[in-house]
């Protein structure tokens, strides 16, 4: 476990100051700075929408459309094929092939970077809705909204998002270990995720593993209904993939 | 009780997909707290022998042994005990010399003290914010060196070290690596083709060519595994009077401006060609045996 962790550190390191740790603040703070120009542009209305008392479901909602069918996934992709596209960028899989770490110790300390960076994308993104909604009207001297945060959906929401998105990480990030062009894995990436807005209307749609983010957002829907619970599947799909990942990363033989 | 070789290979052989043999029954052997040259021309096989002896390729055929042991069912405890430096250095250019090396001092566990003793080392301590990305080609090699120095590995695997740096920063890594022998008793396997750079630091010689190991063994050994190459030089007063005698005497001569030379000859020989020039009138400035230099040795090997 001690090995785990000094991994982790030294792999969160380097994304410091990298393409993929900026992407993950941009992301997060893009939807809510639209909303923040959209709320002071239309300001007539900030009043009456603050006295709402679904005013915070309604800017979840707003916030959410465009993260969960279009940035959320695409961002994904980006972020998890440029984690490892910095050792390959810089040369560097052969320095890390030679520190006396276990390929399970290397590869799970890469994967988790990649999850914590999701989670704090998320909550990065809960900070700028959060900001959305309420800096417009300090700003114009509106009133607080009256009505209270619900905090236990936004968290359950955020959770189904988290496992909507694991079936992407684990695909984008199997792909990005076997090619050392970028290009590979982004381009498969968004095929992919073509694919996936193309059979959002179909009743198989959960068989592609890039929907999850975009059934996750319109559920309730009639027209996207699926015959399948999908955190399961997206479960199964992750753990699938990571396996396949490691097992061809293992498998691998040159190690830079 | 340490074992004599810190690095042994028993018959490694590797091939590509092709079935092109890149090395073919390759003998290593370096012994402990020696200076290992591992000599041979590009494209001769040195920098995928280093890969295997690392784990950065996979064995197709023979063993590979670090401190007395199998590497690979004991690959963590071996590289623990290892600092490499393969082809171009690995660094992360986004990060600071600092960081780069706190990468490493995280998984080496180290102490953190150690990052600024190998950055005076190396002479990068004053590079400060500086990512490694925009450091010059000598700044990375560097960088690279102290990565490899961070965790004091028992055995330094460098390939091509001096690539990129000038001739002073040639004549510091020389020093530096004297002095980690010397002082430290690190045993150094460097792999170069500059040949009259690694003549003057290594103790011992691996000579390899298209996949082979050609030769093996101290550079005493190697000086005098040639001795056919070796001439015997003479200085006179008359070089085109000596030419003509020394060739009238059946001997392989050849002229270099005011000097000529021979096949090196018995002393009674010598002593013979001595008494004729002198008897024909010609003065005899010097005359010496040329110990063949190591590039001498290497491309007659190479070339045979």
């Amino acid at each position: 476990m001690n090995a785990f962790i000094r991994s982790f550190a030294s792999e969160w390191l380097k994304r410091k100051r990298s393409l993929a740790a900026w992407l993950v603040v941009c992301g997060a703070f893009f939807t809510p700075a639209i909303i923040f120009t959209a709320k002071l542009i239309r300001h007539g209305h900030l009043a009456a929408e603050s006295a709402q008392p679904t005013y915070w479901q309604h800017l979840w909602k707003s916030a959410w459309e465009s993260m969960a069918i279009f940035l959320l996934p695409l961002g994904v992709i980006l972020a998890t094929s440029l984690i490892t596209q910095l050792e390959y960028k810089n040369n560097s899989w052969k320095l890390l092939h030679t520190t006396p770490q276990r390929y399970s110790v290397i590869f799970g300390a890469k994967l988790a970077v990649v999850l914590v960076m999701m989670g704090q994308f998320l909550l990065l993104f809960n900070v700028g809705i959060y900001l959305a909604g309420v800096l417009p009207g300090l700003l114009l001297g509106v009133p607080y909204p009256a009505a209270p945060i619900p905090y236990a959906a936004f968290l359950s929401d955020d959770g189904r998002y988290l496992v909507a998105c694991l079936p992407i990480v684990a695909l984008q990030y199997l792909i990005s270990l076997r090619f050392r062009n970028f290009l590979v894995p982004v381009g498969g990436g968004l095929a992919l995720w073509i694919l996936s807005v193309a059979v959002l209307s179909w009743q198989y749609g959960y068989l592609i593993p890039y929907t999850y983010c975009s059934f996750t957002f319109l559920q309730g829907q009639p027209r996207f209904a699926q015959p399948v619970a999908l955190l399961p599947w997206a479960v199964g799909y992750f753990l699938l993939f990571t396996g396949a990942a490691y097992g061809l990363y293992v498998q691998q033989r040159e190690k830079g | 009780m340490q074992a004599p070789y810190v690095l042994e290979t028993q018959q490694l052989s590797y091939r590509f997909g092709d079935g092109t043999a890149i090395l073919q029954d390759l003998d290593l052997r370096v012994p402990a707290g020696s200076i290992y040259g591992f000599l041979g021309p590009n494209g001769a096989g040195k920098t995928t022998t280093l890969r295997l002896v690392l784990g950065l390729l996979r064995v197709q055929q023979g063993q590979v042994q670090l401190f007395g042991q199998p590497f690979a069912p004991h690959r963590l405890a071996a590289l623990r005990r290892i600092g490499a430096l393969i082809e171009a250095p690995s660094l992360y250019g986004h990060l600071t010399a600092i960081e780069n090396l706190q990468v490493l001092q995280m998984v080496y566990q180290c102490p953190a003290a150690r990052i600024g003793q190998v950055l005076s080392t190396v002479g990068l301590a004053g590079t400060g914010t500086k990512p490694a990305g925009r450091f010059s080609l000598g700044m990375k090699q560097r960088l690279g060196i102290a990565m490899a120095l961070l965790h004091q590995p028992e055995l330094l695997i460098l390939d091509e070290p001096t690539n990129g740096l000038d001739p002073n920063g040639m004549l510091e890594m020389r020093e530096l690596l004297r002095t980690l022998n010397q002082q430290h008793g690190t045993t150094i396997l460097i792999s170069s083709h500059l040949l009259a750079e690694l003549e003057k630091m290594v103790s011992h010689v691996g000579v390899i060519h298209r996949g082979r190991l050609l030769f093996q063994g101290t550079l005493a050994e190697l000086q005098q595994q040639r001795p056919g190459n070796a001439r015997l030089w003479l200085t006179t007063s008359d070089a085109a009077k000596t030419m003509s005698l020394l060739q009238a005497r059946g001997l392989d001569a050849q002229r270099h401006e005011a000097a000529c030379s021979v096949p090196l000859l018995a002393p009674a020989a010598v002593a013979d060609l001595v008494r004729t020039l002198v008897r024909e009138q010609v003065d005899v400035y010097e005359i010496r045996p040329s110990q063949p230099d190591l590039e001498a040795i290497f491309m007659d090997m190479v070339t045979a």
